[in-house]
């Protein structure tokens, strides 16, 4: 296709999908309106079940089959980036080299790193009360480690980071996710039912299920984003092509 | 157990296998990850069977809902799976189509991931709990989750051979088109969302037939945009361009997925969206969504028809005739009646066991002679006679010769669109089936002559086998396969209660108040039923014509000196598949505009 055609080609359609686009958007409610059926409807259904963070009440409980699907999607990327961003036949491992670090960087990452582990930490327990949860604090848990590799150098991250464990983790989330959500078949209601006691409202251990189901998926993501970040990191550090080696080595 | 208690089963089972095998990988060996995830995808199978068999009547419509949150008043907030025969029936087919891909991709792959054996089935048992999700669910966001899930796990299947530049050219081309459809696909929901509030579907559709009266822009757009992923889903002009490139360098296990159930299921969302959220009073008018889908099948039937004729490459040969049949599937969808859905839904059982089958055959060829290239190959398959016959039976199963479960959901299909239809279903079948028949035809054969080079093209030939080295001996798993799936699709023609089951699903998968009843209502209410699909005689003779059509058509173009250059009228058409992801940027906007213009 010409450069000419293929120009004519995105206008007309950048043009048509601009006008459709704006006259849905022209239509829509207006800002600040007080008409919110689900956010109701929502609320209401967190509070009665002793959830006082309601988006943690709709991802855990109300829609957590949606949950389910996001996480087995985060679980599936992992899983094919492994496939996609594995070592083949012409390529070869090299041990990491050992890498000088600014001494004021080794600091701040020094004392970054277990105030940033804590604070996932607890945005993971903390889901079922306040904003954040197993998705957001699985990340910063997952960063915390990252920042071994910024303070000493990549063979310290290694250290710490038996990918193998990680993987087995990483299932064990999804795993868990899902025996959580069969236990409630054995109490005669439906697959992911909150079926445990709903607790005291605004405590550690209220909503039910909740709270379990967002640990489950904090440590899905925890590990996921090590196994993840840890595929990228081997192919830019440790994977050298056969063929230019001598290139590389340098 | 109920049978709405199955259905969120029928996803979480497979998802438990890869979660085990992804656990345990490490510690598998080879064998034994192949058997555990093959136990997993045929246990989902079963599940789905069974639930299929204990459905009290084909028009029953079981509802579940995930978490127990029952609707009250027509309201809830949970997410609702529902089974009816069509959901169920498409899930059934996944399931079974994945332990066949499992069984033929047995210790199939030149090199498994190092320490991770068990990546391949984990990845295939995500995507049938997507695919099966999908086909179950009841709620468009949850739709739109099983949706990305198909696409996540289906884009790194497809780029799996990392060796070669190809594979992970098409995957990233396969990754950034589908992307794009998801992105309109949330776009249209997040505009229902804002003026219904809801995200069910039948909360959805109820709320908007609340405005009755013509639809606004808002609702015009967001049936746009939702259709656009799932058309692109469905691989229908000009969101086809995704389909050749992603199953040209798919191993083939995945491509008898792709093909045979994951674009069937883009059409089962465009019509599954539509029946339960726009066929109401506020929705889009029938004669609206009758033209736009009627149009845009036909582009989509004749293009594919055309390309697929041109190809030399057995991959994409197939892979064109897929988009060829998607353009069939939806001239029948826009018929809008349940004898145009049943038709198709009889078509694309058929088609799922017919195309893998085609499938499977080539790739017996690329692992037997690393070569995938109709003229390389010439002749080299008279030595596998099993193979030939396979492949020569799926051609004419293709083109529609009866009594396969093809020729069937054509002729129900034409019968119901009527008129032009017909000649258009009978020449695309020709075609396609000619277009397979004529390589059968060189390959097995060794008709006709052999041609000279032309570098130009995209030949197939050089491919890489996917298998450690070429296979001297064709394992018995790659020959039994595909004479299962073909005698699956023969069985669909010849089963009378598969059409009465079928004849019932379309009456109730097309009653959209009774839909939106037992969903939210828990009431049960029969669908005004029409006769089951049979067969006709017209449609024994139209089918008969076009399989003598395309024996003819492979004669005439085996026996014609091969010419080292392209149809003329054809090259314009060859440059717009280009592979060039920029280009198919472009026509996927060009083609929301187009949907929109059909539609107002």
């Amino acid at each position: 296709m010409s450069m000419r055609l293929r120009l004519w080609v995105l206008a007309a359609g950048v043009l048509g999908t601009a006008t459709l686009f704006v006259l849905a958007c022209a239509e829509l409610p207006g800002f600040g309106g007080t008409w919110h059926p689900y956010g109701d409807r929502a609320v209401h259904a967190a509070l009665a079940r002793h959830t006082a963070n309601t988006i943690a009440s709709v991802n855990f409980d109300q829609r957590a089959l949606d949950t389910l699907g996001e996480e087995s999607i985060l679980f599936g990327s992992v899983l094919g980036t492994l496939v996609l961003l594995r070592q083949t036949r012409d390529e070869r491992r090299l041990p990491p080299e050992p890498a000088r670090v600014a001494p004021p960087v080794r600091r701040y990452a020094l004392i970054a790193l277990p105030v940033t582990l804590l604070i996932g930490l607890y945005v993971v327990a903390h889901g079922q009360l306040s904003p954040g949860g197993g998705f957001q604090g699985g990340v910063v848990v997952a960063t915390s480690l990252h920042l071994l590799y910024i303070a000493i150098d990549y063979r310290a991250l290694e250290r710490i980071r038996p990918v193998g464990l990680y993987e087995v983790a990483d299932a064990a989330g999804e795993a868990g996710y899902l025996l959580i959500g069969a236990a409630a078949l054995l109490t005669g209601a439906a697959f992911l039912t909150n079926f445990l006691p709903y607790g005291t409202f605004n405590t550690l251990s209220s909503g039910g299920t909740v709270p379990l189901l967002n640990a489950a998926i904090g440590v899905e993501v925890a590990a996921g984003i090590v196994v993840l970040l840890a595929r990228f990191l081997d192919q830019a550090v440790e994977i050298v092509s056969g063929r230019d080696e001598a290139e590389d080595e340098t | 157990m109920t049978v709405a208690r199955m259905l969120p089963l029928i996803v979480a089972t497979p998802l438990f296998g890869a979660a085990v095998l992804v656990g345990a990988g490490r510690r598998l060996p080879r064998a034994a990850a192949e058997v555990l995830g093959l136990l997993f995808a045929a246990g989902t199978a079963a599940l789905a069977l069974a639930a299929s068999a204990a459905l009290p009547s084909s028009t029953a419509r079981p509802v579940e809902w995930v978490g127990g949150w029952r609707p009250h008043g027509g309201a809830s907030v949970g997410i609702v799976l529902v089974g009816d025969r069509t959901g169920l029936g498409l899930a059934t087919l996944v399931s079974l189509l994945v332990p066949a891909a499992l069984a033929y991709a047995w210790r199939y792959f030149d090199e498994p991931p190092r320490r991770h054996a068990a990546s391949f089935p984990a990845l295939v048992l995500l995507f049938q709990a997507g695919m099966c999700g999908f086909a179950l669910t009841g709620d468009l966001f949850n739709a739109f989750v099983f949706f990305e899930l198909m696409g996540v796990v289906a884009y790194a299947l497809t780029g799996y051979r990392v060796e070669e530049a190809r594979a992970v050219q098409g995957g990233l081309v396969f990754g950034v088109v589908n992307s794009l459809g998801g992105y309109t696909t949330l776009l249209g929901i997040g505009l229902l969302y804002a003026r219904t509030g809801e995200l069910g579907l039948a909360q959805i559709g109820r709320a908007l037939d609340a405005r009755p009266g013509g639809p606004d822009a808002l609702v015009i757009a967001a049936f746009v945009l939702v259709a656009t992923g799932l058309l692109v889903k469905a691989a229908a002009v000009p969101f086809h361009f995704w389909l050749a490139d992603a199953h040209a360098v798919a191993p083939t296990p995945v491509c008898m997925l792709l093909s045979g159930v994951m674009v069937e299921l883009g059409v089962y969302g465009t019509a599954r969206v539509y029946w339960t959220v726009f066929a109401g009073p506020g929705g889009i008018p029938a004669p609206d969504a009758h033209r736009a889908l009627l149009a845009l099948g036909a582009l989509t039937a004749v293009l594919g028809a055309v390309m697929c004729w041109q190809q030399r490459h057995l991959k994409r040969l197939l892979a064109y005739s897929t988009v060829a049949h998607t353009g069939l599937f939806l001239i029948g969808l826009a018929v809008l009646t349940p004898e145009g859905i049943g038709g198709v839904a009889l078509y694309v059982l058929a088609h799922a066991g017919v195309k893998a089958a085609l499938f499977a055959c080539v790739g017996v060829l690329l692992d037997r002679f690393g070569s995938v290239d109709e003229h390389e190959l010439h002749g080299k398959g008279r030595e596998l006679p099993w193979v030939a016959g396979m492949f020569g039976i799926g051609g004419l199963a293709l083109a529609g010769l009866p009594p396969f479960g093809t020729a069937l959901g054509k002729a129900v299909t034409e019968e119901a669109a009527g008129g032009w239809a017909t000649a258009l279903f009978v020449a695309v079948s020709a075609v396609t089936g000619g277009a397979v028949l004529r390589a059968g035809a060189r390959v097995f054969l060794g008709l006709g002559s052999r041609p000279p080079g032309s570098p130009e093209e995209t030949t197939g030939e050089g491919e890489e086998p996917e298998t450690r080295r070429l296979l001297a001996r064709i394992p018995d798993s790659m020959l039994l396969v595909p004479t299962v799936l073909l005698a699956c699709a023969l069985a669909v023609g010849l089963v009378p209660g598969l059409r009465t089951a079928v004849g019932g699903a379309a009456d109730a998968f097309t009653d959209h108040a009774g839909y939106l009843a037992a969903v939210l209502d828990g009431r049960t209410t029969e669908p005004a039923p029409t006769p089951a699909p049979h067969w006709t005689t017209p449609g024994v003779v139209w089918g008969l014509l076009a399989t003598v059509l395309a024996g003819v058509l492979a004669l005439l173009a085996v026996q014609r000196p091969v010419r080292g250059e392209p149809v003329r009228w054809t090259v314009p058409l060859r440059r717009l598949h280009s592979g060039h992801v920029g280009d198919y940027v472009a026509w996927f906007l060009a083609g929301v505009t187009l949907l929109a213009a059909l539609l107002v």
